[in-house]
């Protein structure tokens, strides 16, 4: 790929035209769309138990309520929907599909059991009132070692046990290889299930148009073009009669790139009722519902020299799927997504993974900023520090000492994923230097006890995959995943730019960064620039907004196709000016001829040509309009990289961890909007900083959720965040177009790991152990008890 | 099952509005879906988020945990309110040129926050600030860009309040 | 809001359910509409702690009396040796008076942790009593400072203390036909040491623990008079009177403190949540005793 060298606007901090109509209240979110006449709206009956069967459904007193248009049963959907499934292609998966709504059996707390259709929001919840469900609970499991005990009982019979993903990898001679090693370190690390905790609840309207059998599906969603499919698919429908809209999203972080039970069944009720279909969730069933992430357990055994230096990892993976896999991915994005970016910026060659994925009776587990990364570098990078402190080699040491070093890029990782650039050595280096790392070690007491409390330094040294293409969604068996993103860009009559991309912006600016991409390429201002996206009727098909691949997959393509343009425009102003074609200069929104002064074109005088708005013509074989499209399928990943490194000080008085310093050093490649990079990874470090020390969806033994709820389901609050203390380093990809990668997933990946080895390393002089996270001053507090008990149990 | 509905007068961003509402009804779905003001967000309907918070009566609420019926009479402003379709409010200005702001779902009540912080604490430090903010909830910034831009709003207003 | 963990999943209502809405001008109009539904009826003064309950249909009260123009109830005053405050208090009220910061400085430091400002600017104090969550703020700050509970009913009026008006978690003593109408707090003794310390599993709010205390020395150094109560030590806000028992008349030593905490954490009995299980409540009940009483030393000390 040749490197572009002139940027004007591409890594310029542009401030965002999104602000100025979110901030007067004036953006449409979904539910703040007006509302079509005869609007009819939903509400679900939930499942109040894990596992039971459903005996009888009596909803004669709902329906009665005034108000009530009606109460269906998952028995009276059957016909209107498909049960629902991803495709999955992949050896080791097992297909597992749902009713929308339940028919005979609940599989978790929030199950939809039946939907109500009302008149208004308020009707329809009194209805839930009034549904009774006759129950026969039967027991369930929640836990991952619950799920595969011998005995357990199997929640989907056609599987023989709760097993539905099994996957292994193996170098050659595994096992010879991870021998050669002086020592073997081994742990077991854990991670709580969390929740996206987007601000705006999910929600959905569909919208059959009056005088076509054609719908529009409203859906705040990441993934408009792969919700279509999904919905066309499961509801038998051409999709050439939908359209799917995201309009103003609040806050995806993964959550939102999911096909969702109720993204169907909208549109089905639209068919069925011949009339517009709205839902929105409730925070409850928020929590209840979308898709939660992690809960993992992963067991780790490292194989290491004298020196520090790795010759082997095995890891044992085990993921909750919950009760059903999740649309499109299934719980092989985790599963797979941990185990292969495990090896991160290290050189080992010798790996072998196994990895699992067990049903339980909890709601269904899927994407999360990060996906598998936070797990991966909480155990890899957890082995660093346990390699440091057993061989008495300072953990970055050890670190430096298994990097990937500058000379070997292009590298090809032990799974086969190409490091085509990275910064991995500066980088840690820069994040050690800004904390004031050494200075920091040479100071601290070998008990880490300063002024009563335990202060420690924690380093996480990440990799972090984005803008993954087609080939590297389908070595995961991702059968239905494009890959690819797309884009249209239309040169309009008056010489002004309509940018359509396939993405959905959930507030990454794309507005404002793809308006900054074609006005760099087509060399105008940012303010002649519209950016359309989030919309299957207007923009052509692609893969969407997750997984850090807006910048890289659809800033590439608007990339692509504004040069396509570009082509198009010189061919016409080099027939008009009778220059070259290929000397002309996109500049300052006209075509100039830089060897001879003072010859160019505005581009909207290129525009009325094209568009046949004077006399002048177009060049023989020449097609009228300007515009081009673009399919832009990146290489399989493309890897960003970062440092976090954390001073933490733990109170022994009351377990609670106070960050003290923040570094972050950050290289997501080309940089676009420098603002708005700063902006991704100061969201995804803070919600890190949540799933370190306080986030965790907590279900009893018997199934039960119990903390749906913001009081009880915890996010960081303003006086949670400390400053961070960011840098940058900027080392394009040679892979990508611009040399663009991901920016939004790093952060939470970095922060997991690197709070949870500062507090190891904090409270390493008292013997504890940290290996689950969140990191409450309850599990703090009981952890420092305990090693304190043994150690007087000892002395 | 529905109630007597009961008459409520409002004076809403300066506009009195007079409307026959269910007892029941919460004033985020009045401003919302009778007043067709849908800047207010519902996050989470416990009063717990604050994206939904407007000023009643000049203070801070949780427009979620309040009945419309209960308060006639009232003065409400919401995010419309602020500046309308004219220039940005010295707050605006501020959230703007700091990034405080990604998806913008909750700006407006981090907006609506900020307005009567600043006006009862001119000249706040970060950690008064960072306080006043845990009124509501962020998932996208960090909370650093707004902390920032509530720090530059406070110095745009004194400012402001010099010059005039 | 503790309780039993069904409700948790088994509700997932939103909206509130139908009630009949009434708006007395007046205390003893609020009474008589009490006496006429009782059970049936709930009193709306902030509605902070009652309409998230009512939203979830956790409560579903058929009539709701709105107390909020019951201009008689809205006081903040001195009256003799006490504070009283009317049933129509705002916290926000309470936290920025001058009298209650020179009489009352317990709760002025406690109020910030309850919790937000925008919460507070609706939310009363006697609401947040009348809920008697043993996790909130003020029941404790309440039960630290001796405060007689006035409890307002067409039958008439009656005083009760904190042990008698906090039953147990979200259930207080009153009658279905009464109103707590007020809350008298006697004004802290001048020089003594107040101190209010919560632990949560983030900065700021849903205490774990807390820990209220108001501590008087006399002239030799040694505390007086100590009363410390604890959030989170059972289904009631309690006062800690073993650990009050143990300071009393003594100095304020590290030796006397760790001790004081010891009993405390052995004092407490704390239920488990998904927040923190019960033995971590009673070590944080312990050591926010040792940070509350290391604060006093200072006040010991100036004196």
């Amino acid at each position: 790929m040749k490197a572009i060298e002139d940027f004007t606007l591409i890594g310029k901090t542009v401030l965002r035209r999104e602000d100025s109509y979110l901030m007067r209240g004036k953006a449409q979110f979904l539910d703040d769309l007006p509302e079509p006449k005869g609007l009819i709206h939903l509400a679900f009956v939930l499942s109040p138990y894990a596992c039971a069967d459903i005996l009888s459904v009596d909803a004669s007193a709902a329906k009665a309520l005034p108000g009530v248009i009606d109460v269906l049963t998952g028995k009276d959907l059957v016909g209107d929907i498909k049960t629902f499934a991803p495709v999955i292609e992949i050896e080791g998966y097992r297909d597992v599909r749902r009713p929308v709504v339940a028919v005979d059996r609940v599989n978790f707390v929030g199950e939809y059991v039946a939907v109500i259709l009302a008149e208004s929001p308020y009707v329809a919840q009194d209805a839930l009132d009034l549904v009774e469900v006759d129950y026969d609970p039967l027991p369930a499991v929640a836990g991952i070692e619950e799920a595969e005990a011998a005995g357990a009982p199997v929640i989907h019979s056609h599987l023989g046990d709760n097993h539905i993903f099994r996957a292994a990898f193996e170098t050659e001679d595994f096992d010879a290889r991870f021998a050669e090693g002086d020592l073997v370190l081994e742990e077991e690390f854990r991670n709580g299930k969390t929740a996206g905790g987007m601000i705006e609840p999910r929600g959905c309207m569909a919208w059959p148009d009056p005088v076509a059998t054609n719908f529009t599906l409203w859906t705040p969603t990441q993934i408009p073009h792969i919700v279509r499919t999904a919905i066309a698919d499961h509801l038998d429908i051409p999709e050439s009669v939908l359209r799917v809209v995201a309009p103003a999203v609040g806050g995806g972080f993964g959550t939102k790139a999911h096909v969702f039970p109720d993204e169907l069944i909208v549109v089905a009720l639209a068919r069925r009722y011949g009339r517009a279909v709205k839902w929105v969730q409730d925070r409850r069933e928020s929590l209840l519902t979308n898709m939660h992430a992690r809960g993992h357990i992963l067991h780790i055994k490292v194989s290491v020299k004298q020196d520090g230096t790795l010759c082997g990892v095995y890891l044992n993976l085990k993921t909750n799927c919950g009760a059903y896999p999740n649309h499109p991915y299934s719980p092989t994005l985790e599963a797979t997504g941990c185990a292969r970016m495990l090896p991160g910026p290290y050189r080992f060659q010798t790996y072998r993974y196994d990895v699992s994925s067990l049903i339980t009776n909890t709601c269904p587990t899927g994407a999360k900023r990060g996906t598998g990364q936070p797990s991966a570098f909480l155990a890899i990078e957890g082995m660093m520090d346990r390699i440091g402190r057993r061989l008495g080699i300072d953990p970055a040491e050890v670190r430096r000492r298994n990097t990937v070093r500058p000379e070997e890029f292009p590298y090809v990782n032990v799974v086969g994923v190409r490091y085509d650039t990275g910064s991995y050595l500066p980088s840690l280096e820069r994040g050690l230097e800004m904390i004031g790392y050494d200075a920091f070690r040479a100071a601290q007491p070998k008990d880490r006890l300063v002024n009563g409390k335990y202060r420690g330094i924690g380093i996480c040294n990440y990799t972090e995959v984005s803008g993954t293409g087609a080939p590297g969604w389908r070595v995961r068996g991702f059968a239905k995943m494009p890959g690819f993103d797309s884009s249209r860009v239309v040169v309009e009559p008056d010489g002004k730019i309509t940018v359509y991309v396939s993405q959905a912006d959930a507030g990454q600016g794309h507005y404002t960064t793809f308006a900054q991409i074609a006005a760099d390429r087509l060399g105008v201002a940012c303010e002649d620039v519209t950016v359309v996206e989030g919309d299957t009727s207007k923009t052509p098909y692609g893969t969407g907004t997750f997984a850090s691949r807006g910048s890289v997959v659809g800033g590439g393509t608007v990339i692509r196709c504004s040069e396509k343009v570009g082509v198009k425009i010189r061919r016409i102003a080099g027939y008009m000016l009778d220059a070259d074609p290929e000397r002309l200069v996109l500049k300052d929104g006209r075509v100039a001829d830089p060897e001879d002064a003072g010859r160019s074109l505005s581009l909207r005088e290129v525009a009325e040509t094209a568009y046949s708005m004077n006399n002048l013509g177009l060049p023989q074989g020449e097609e009228h309009g300007l515009e081009a499209t673009d399919y832009y399928d990146p290489p399989m990943v493309t890897m960003a990289n970062g440092t976090h490194v954390v001073q933490v000080a733990v109170d022994p008085e009351d377990g609670r961890v106070e960050i003290e310093r923040y570094a972050v050093v950050h290289d997501c490649g080309r940089v676009i909007n420098p603002r708005i990079v700063e902006g991704q990874v100061h969201g995804a470090t803070v919600q890190g900083i949540g799933e370190a020390l306080m986030e965790e969806i907590v279900y009893d033994a018997d199934g039960q959720h119990l903390n749906a709820n913001l009081l009880d389901y915890l996010m960081p609050t303003a006086m949670d965040v400390p400053e961070l203390e960011l840098d940058h380093i900027e080392t394009p990809s040679i892979d990508t177009v611009g040399g663009i990668k991901g920016a939004a997933e790093g952060g939470l990946t970095g922060a997991v790991p690197a709070i949870a080895n500062a507090v190891g390393d904090a409270l390493s002089g008292l013997g504890v152990n940290i290996t689950r996270v969140p990191l409450r001053p309850s599990s703090v507090f009981e952890q420092i008890r305990r090693a304190c008990t043994e150690k007087e149990g000892r002395a | 099952m529905s109630a007597k509905k009961v008459t409520v007068r409002m004076k809403v961003n300066g506009k009195e509005y007079v409307r026959e509402v269910e007892p029941r009804y919460l004033l985020a779905d009045f401003l919302r879906h009778e007043l067709q003001l849908t800047g207010t967000h519902i996050g989470c309907e416990h009063g717990v988020c604050g994206a939904c918070t407007v000023l009643i009566n000049g203070k801070t609420g949780r427009s979620c945990l309040q009945f419309a019926a209960a308060l006639d009479g009232a003065e409400i402003t919401t995010v419309e309110g602020i500046a309308g379709d004219g220039p940005l409010h010295p707050v605006q200005e501020a959230f703007h040129d700091a990034h405080a702001l990604q998806c913008g779902y909750c700006t407006p009540g981090f907006l609506m926050t900020t307005i009567e912080f600043l006006q009862s604490n001119p000249n706040p430090d970060r950690g008064q600030i960072r306080q006043a903010l845990t009124n509501n909830m962020c998932r996208c910034t960090g909370y650093l860009n707004i902390v920032d831009a509530v720090e530059d709003a406070a110095k745009r207003m004194r400012e402001g309040a010099c010059g005039a | 809001m503790t309780g039993s963990p069904q409700w948790l999943s088994m509700e997932t209502r939103v909206k509130p359910a139908v009630f009949d809405y009434h708006r007395p001008d007046n205390i003893e109009e609020a009474c008589a509409l009490l006496a006429e539904y009782g059970a049936d009826a709930r009193v709306l003064s902030g509605g902070q702690s009652l309409v998230p309950l009512m939203n979830m249909r956790i409560l579903s009260p058929a009539v709701l009396i709105d107390i909020n123009r019951c201009r008689d109830l809205a006081y903040l005053r001195e009256e003799g040796a006490a504070i009283a405050c009317g049933a129509l208090t705002r916290q926000s009220e309470a936290e920025t008076s001058d009298l209650v910061a020179s009489r009352l400085p317990l709760m002025s430091i406690a109020m910030p942790h309850v919790g937000v400002r925008a919460s507070r600017n609706f939310g009363t104090v006697c609401g947040s009593l009348a809920h008697a969550d043993p996790l909130a703020e003020l029941p404790s700050v309440a039960s630290a400072l001796d405060a007689r509970f006035v409890i307002a009913s067409s039958r008439g009026r009656r005083e009760v203390t904190a042990d008698e008006f906090f039953v147990s978690a979200l259930t207080n003593c009153l009658e279905p036909d009464e109103m707590l109408a007020e809350v008298k707090m006697p004004a802290i003794a001048e020089g003594a040491g107040c101190a209010f310390h919560e632990i949560a599993n983030r900065a700021h709010g849903f205490a774990v623990a807390g820990v209220a205390a108001c501590v008087e020395f006399g002239p030799d150094g040694r505390c007086s008079r100590a009363r410390l109560s604890a959030m989170g030590a059972g289904d009631t806000t309690a006062r800690l009177s073993p650990v009050e028992a143990l300071i009393e008349g003594q100095r304020l030593d590290d030796a006397l403190i760790r001790a004081a905490g010891a009993e405390a954490a052995v004092v407490a009995d704390p239920a488990g949540d998904v927040h923190a299980d019960a033995a971590y409540r009673a070590e944080a009940i312990g050591s926010l005793v040792r940070k509350v009483l290391r604060q006093m030393q200072g006040a010991a000390v100036e004196r």
